[in-house]
């Protein structure tokens, strides 16, 4: 637990230079933010360590950061104004940097796989984002919301 | 330790300059392709791991896996954020919400089986097709059929191809069919919520590049769609999902397949 408290506070400081460099927002302002999202993920992480329940962090997490946004929890506004300076895309970057430096492992697996099931992971892939938001679009247009 | 130092200031580097160079369009005729740091970094990433170069270790490549899956923790608590001071505005769009599920669900099954079994897969085109196999639908499959089962190898063979490339794949199509204008950047936004964290964060990183203006609300309904399947997807995949695929591939596979017999014995990998 504590291991991953240092992971995340140091990718949290990556993400901060990130959100300087590409959003132009100083890295002390965007600090207390980036402070409340650690905290946050390192709650939910423990949650789902720690209690009985087969609850995965992702849910634990999406949950409290969503009531602590809520106009239910004191602070709210605070909290919503500190971590809507850090852009979203400035915490993905780093995240995809990781990605990246991983993928070295699976290109033995991927150079074994057939032609046909990179078409096929194609089409499914097109598939489910395809279908999703056509789905999406024809209920907006019957209810006429654009 | 000395390996996970190199790791992080290689990702520091690598966003520091991702983030400098920041986000282009490019013009393509019929549409734009965005281009934007996540994809940078993904890619400059995925050229130092390469193993002929020999610059990172098996081990560091390891610790690089572990790292992104607790930093994509971070990336979800900021949604989270997101969330909370816009419930309103989610319920309001719960319809869509509700169906763009739907869409995700038969979207990956409708297209592809018809299409791998076209292709000549036998069994493998149930694993490769009732889901986008990330690991809890490879969980799912290998409780069914097991992991070495020809299920299982299709489904295998679509995690490591998403693995791989969904994520620059998804973004280019989400910032190609976003420059169409014929779907709402909101629509293309839930089609973005795939239930997989790096493809979701660059197929919705796509759509912000392409309408900044609505990037705010493009994070929020694709996270707000990527929650909804990712609560839902294991009970949708256990209980509709894969019997609906395996019941279709039986009834299809007769009718489309093609080299009866060859390919179940062992004949061809894929």
């Amino acid at each position: 637990m504590m291991e991953k408290a240092k992971i995340l506070s140091l990718i949290g400081l990556i993400a901060i230079i990130g959100n300087w460099v590409g959003y132009k927002v100083n890295p002390i302002e965007a600090l207390p933010g980036m402070i409340l999202i650690v905290l946050v993920t390192v709650i939910g992480l423990a949650l789902a360590t720690y209690l009985p329940l087969k609850i995965p962090a992702v849910i634990w997490i999406s949950f409290i950061a969503l009531l602590a946004t809520t106009p239910i929890f004191p602070g709210n506004a605070w909290i919503v104004d500190q971590t809507s300076k850090i852009n979203f895309m400035a915490i993905a970057t780093p995240i995809l940097a990781y990605a990246g430096l991983s993928l070295g492992k699976d290109i033995n697996d991927f150079k074994k796989l057939g032609w046909r099931i990179v078409i096929v992971s194609l089409v499914v892939y097109t598939g489910t984002f395809l279908f999703a938001a056509v789905f999406a679009e024809i209920i907006f247009r019957i209810q006429g919301r654009f | 330790m000395k390996n996970s130092v190199k790791l992080h200031v290689i990702v520091l580097a690598f966003v520091v300059a991702g983030e400098w160079i920041g986000a282009k369009q490019f013009n393509i005729g019929i549409g734009t392709i965005a281009l934007f740091p996540m994809l940078y970094v993904l890619i400059w990433g995925a050229i130092v791991s390469w193993p002929k170069f020999k610059l990172m270790s098996d081990k560091q490549m390891k610790h690089a896996a572990t790292v992104l899956g607790i930093s994509f923790m971070l990336f979800v608590a900021k949604l989270g954020t997101m969330l909370g001071p816009s419930l309103p505005k989610i319920f309001e769009a719960g319809v869509s919400l509700a169906f763009q599920e739907v869409g995700h669900v038969i979207g990956t099954i409708a297209i592809g089986l018809p299409i791998a079994i076209l292709l000549g897969m036998k069994r493998e085109a149930i694993g490769a097709t009732f889901s986008i196999d990330r690991e809890p639908n490879l969980a799912i499959i290998a409780e069914k059929y097991g992991a070495d089962s020809p299920e299982g190898r299709g489904a295998l063979g679509v995690y490591v191809c998403g693995t791989v490339f969904g994520a620059i794949y998804l973004a280019l199509l989400a910032g190609f069919l976003g420059s169409l204008g014929i779907l709402h950047p909101i629509s293309l936004a839930m089609g973005a919520g795939v239930g997989s964290g790096s493809m979701m964060a660059a197929a919705s990183g796509a759509l912000a590049v392409t309408f900044p203006n609505d990037a705010e609300d493009i994070a929020l309904f694709a996270a707000a769609a990527n929650l909804i399947t990712t609560i839902l997807g294991t009970y949708i995949c256990v209980f509709f999902s894969l019997p609906v695929t395996a019941r279709l591939y039986n009834w299809l596979e007769p009718k489309l397949g093609r080299n009866k017999l060859s390919i179940d014995k062992g004949g061809d990998k894929s």
